[in-house]
C-alpha cells in the first residue's frame, strides 16, 4: 500500500534514516517521486481563489471593538511541482476613542505570505518569497479566522510570530515517513531584513521539526529561531497537539521563550457529535476552553503583554455548514499590573474556496 | 474620522457581498463532481463530503469481488495497469484515514470541491501542513472520489 514501505523497512536501522535524508537533501533535484500511490497525474491543477472572513466583534473589558476581516488567498500552481501562493490581511477595529464618541477605525492591510514553491522530490519542497515564519503550530496552521477555535491570538504569539509573523528570503520544509508509524516533519529557513510596507521583516534564520505518530494522532515538536540584527536574541519553543481517536477532541499546547519574556498555552476543544440526544443540533456544537500564562522577560518589543499575566476562555462555536460558523468565547484576563477584564468576543467566520482562470474545472 | 468610518463601512458591505455570493457559489459546487478519466470509477459510490458528515466508509469504499463495477477491467498486457477495483478501494479507505489524521487535525471536512481545484488546495496543503507525498496522494483520491 502507499506510504507504507518506509525508510526503516528499506533500510533496517534508524541510523540509515539519517543518512538517507541528508542525501536527499543534497541531491534532492535528482530523486523522482516512485512508489506505488495513486497516480495523481492526471488531474491538471486549476488556479484557486480562497478567502477567510469574519466579524468578530470582541468586549474586552466592556468595550465593544467591531473587529471585520477578510483574508483572500490566491493558488496558482505552474506545472506539477510548483505553485505560488499568496495571502493578504485587510482588518479593522471599530471601537469608540476613549473619552467617548462615535466608533472609529482603519483599515489596515498586510501581505501574510507571497511565496513561490517548489516540490523538489517527495521528502522537500524549497520555498522562497515571503512566507509565514515556521515556529510552533499557531502561525502556519491555526493562524486563519474559519480555523481557529477561539478568535483571541495567543499572549505568546508576538514570540513565535516574530514581529511580523512572516520572513522574506528562503526556506526548505517537507515531510516523510520515518517508519510505518511515525512521520516527521521539517522546515528550516533565512530571512533577511526587509522595512518595505507591508512586508516588513527581521534578518534571521531559524528552523522547526516536528514527530508525528499517525496511529495515536499525535504530534510533538520544537522549533528554534535566532535573530541576526538589534539584539540578536534567542527564541525558541515547543509544541504539542493530540486527537484521541476514540473522541472527537482536540487538544493542542505551545511553550515559547525569548528575552521579551516566555509563556504557553493549553486548549481543549471537544465536538459534542457523541452526545447521544439531540443528535442533530449538537453534532454541530464544539466547546472550546484555553488556558494560557505570559512571564514577562527583560526585554519587550511592541505588541507583547509586557506584563505577567494569565488568562482562561471559555468558546462555543456552532457549525452552520463546514465553512460558515458562530463563535463565541468569554475569557477572563489576570495582569495585576495592568488591570484585571473580562474579554467576550462573539462573531461570524466564512471560508470561501472557488476555481478561477478558463477552462473546465472538472 | 468620518473617512475611517466610511472604509469601515465599505469594508462591512464587501463582507456581506462576499457572503452571499459565497453562499452561492457553494451551492452550485456542492454538485458532485465527475471523476477523472483515468480513475475507474467508484462503484456505490457515496454522497459528497458535506458538512459535519461521516466520510465514505470502508464498507462502502472498499467493493468486494462480486460488486458491479462499472470500471474497465485492467488488461493483463497492459505494463503499467492502473490499480483494481480491489486496490483502488483499499486506496480509498486509506485515502479517508489519512484525510481524518491529517486534515482533520486543524479543520473541518470542505466542500466536496471539483477535483482540479482539489488538487490545488491539496498541493497548498501539502506545503503549509507538511504532509508527506504519500498521504496526499492518498488523500487526493479519496477527495476526488
Amino acid at each position: 500500500m502507499c506510504g507504507v514501505p518506509t525508510l526503516s523497512a528499506r533500510g533496517g536501522r534508524s541510523g540509515w534514516l539519517w543518512v538517507v535524508l541528508l542525501a536527499t537533501l543534497l541531491v534532492a533535484p535528482a530523486i523522482q517521486a516512485q512508489s506505488d500511490c495513486p497516480d495523481i497525474s492526471a488531474i491538471t491543477p486549476a488556479p484557486v481563489f480562497q478567502m477567510g472572513t469574519g466579524f468578530v466583534t470582541t468586549f474586552p473589558g466592556g468595550t465593544p471593538s467591531l473587529g471585520p476581516l477578510i483574508n483572500p488567498v490566491l493558488l496558482v500552481p505552474v506545472g506539477s511541482n510548483w505553485l505560488i501562493e499568496a495571502r493578504g490581511d485587510l482588518e479593522s477595529s471599530i471601537a469608540p476613542p476613549p473619552g467617548g464618541g462615535g466608533f472609529t477605525g482603519s483599515l489596515q492591510t498586510n501581505v501574510d505570505y507571497l511565496q513561490l514553491d517548489y516540490i523538489a522530490n517527495k521528502y522537500m519542497t524549497v520555498t522562497v518569497g515571503r512566507f509565514l515564519t515556521p515556529f510552533g503550530i499557531y502561525n502556519e496552521r491555526l493562524y486563519p479566522i474559519w480555523i481557529r477555535d477561539l478568535q483571541t491570538d495567543p499572549l505568546i504569539l508576538p514570540i513565535e510570530g516574530g514581529a511580523y509573523g512572516a520572513s522574506t528570503g528562503a526556506m526548505v520544509r517537507g515531510g516523510f515517513d520515518a517508519t510505518s508509524s511515525v512521520e516527521i516533519n521539517y522546515a528550516a529557513f533565512f530571512s533577511s531584513n526587509s522595512t518595505i510596507q507591508n512586508l516588513q521583516s527581521d534578518r534571521a534564520f531559524g528552523f522547526r521539526s516536528g514527530i508525528f505518530l499517525p496511529g495515536p494522532r499525535l504530534e510533538v515538536g520544537g522549533s528554534f529561531e535566532h535573530l541576526l540584527q538589534d539584539y540578536r536574541k534567542n527564541t525558541f519553543g515547543f509544541h504539542f497537539e493530540w486527537q484521541p481517536r476514540p473522541l472527537p477532541l482536540d487538544i493542542r499546547s505551545e511553550y515559547a521563550r525569548s528575552w521579551v519574556g516566555s509563556g504557553y498555552w493549553i486548549e481543549g476543544a471537544y465536538k459534542l457529535s457523541q452526545v447521544p440526544v439531540w443528535r442533530d443540533a449538537l453534532r454541530h456544537v464544539q466547546m472550546v476552553a484555553r488556558m494560557q500564562q505570559f512571564y514577562e522577560g527583560p526585554g519587550w518589543e511592541d505588541g507583547e503583554p509586557w506584563v505577567n499575566t494569565n488568562m482562561f476562555e471559555y468558546g462555543l462555536n456552532y457549525y452552520i455548514r463546514d465553512d460558515i460558523r458562530f463563535v463565541s468565547s468569554y475569557g477572563r484576563q489576570f495582569a495585576p499590573e495592568r488591570g484585571n477584564m473580562n474579554v467576550w468576543t462573539l462573531g461570524l467566520t466564512y471560508r470561501l474556496a472557488m476555481p478561477i482562470g478558463p477552462g473546465d474545472i472538472r | 474620522m468620518s473617512q475611517h468610518t466610511k472604509i469601515s463601512g465599505t469594508l462591512v458591505l464587501a463582507m456581506g457581498a462576499f457572503l452571499a455570493c459565497g453562499a452561492a457559489i457553494a451551492r452550485q459546487e456542492s454538485q458532485p463532481a465527475t471523476v477523472p478519466a483515468t480513475v475507474p470509477t467508484a462503484p456505490a459510490a457515496s454522497p459528497a463530503p458535506g458538512p459535519m458528515t461521516a466520510p465514505v466508509s470502508a464498507a462502502s469504499a472498499a467493493p468486494t469481488s462480486s460488486s458491479a463495477s462499472p470500471g474497465p477491467a485492467p488488461a493483463a498486457s497492459n505494463p503499467s495497469p492502473a490499480p483494481n477495483v480491489e486496490e483502488r478501494g483499499a486506496m480509498l479507505v486509506e485515502g479517508e484515514k489519512r484525510f481524518a489524521t491529517n486534515c482533520g487535525r486543524c479543520h473541518q471536512s470542505p466542500h466536496h470541491f471539483p477535483p482540479r481545484m482539489m488538487a490545488t488546495v491539496v498541493r497548498h496543503m501539502r506545503v503549509r501542513a507538511t504532509i508527506t507525498d504519500a498521504d496526499m496522494r492518498l488523500i487526493l483520491l479519496y477527495l476526488t472520489q
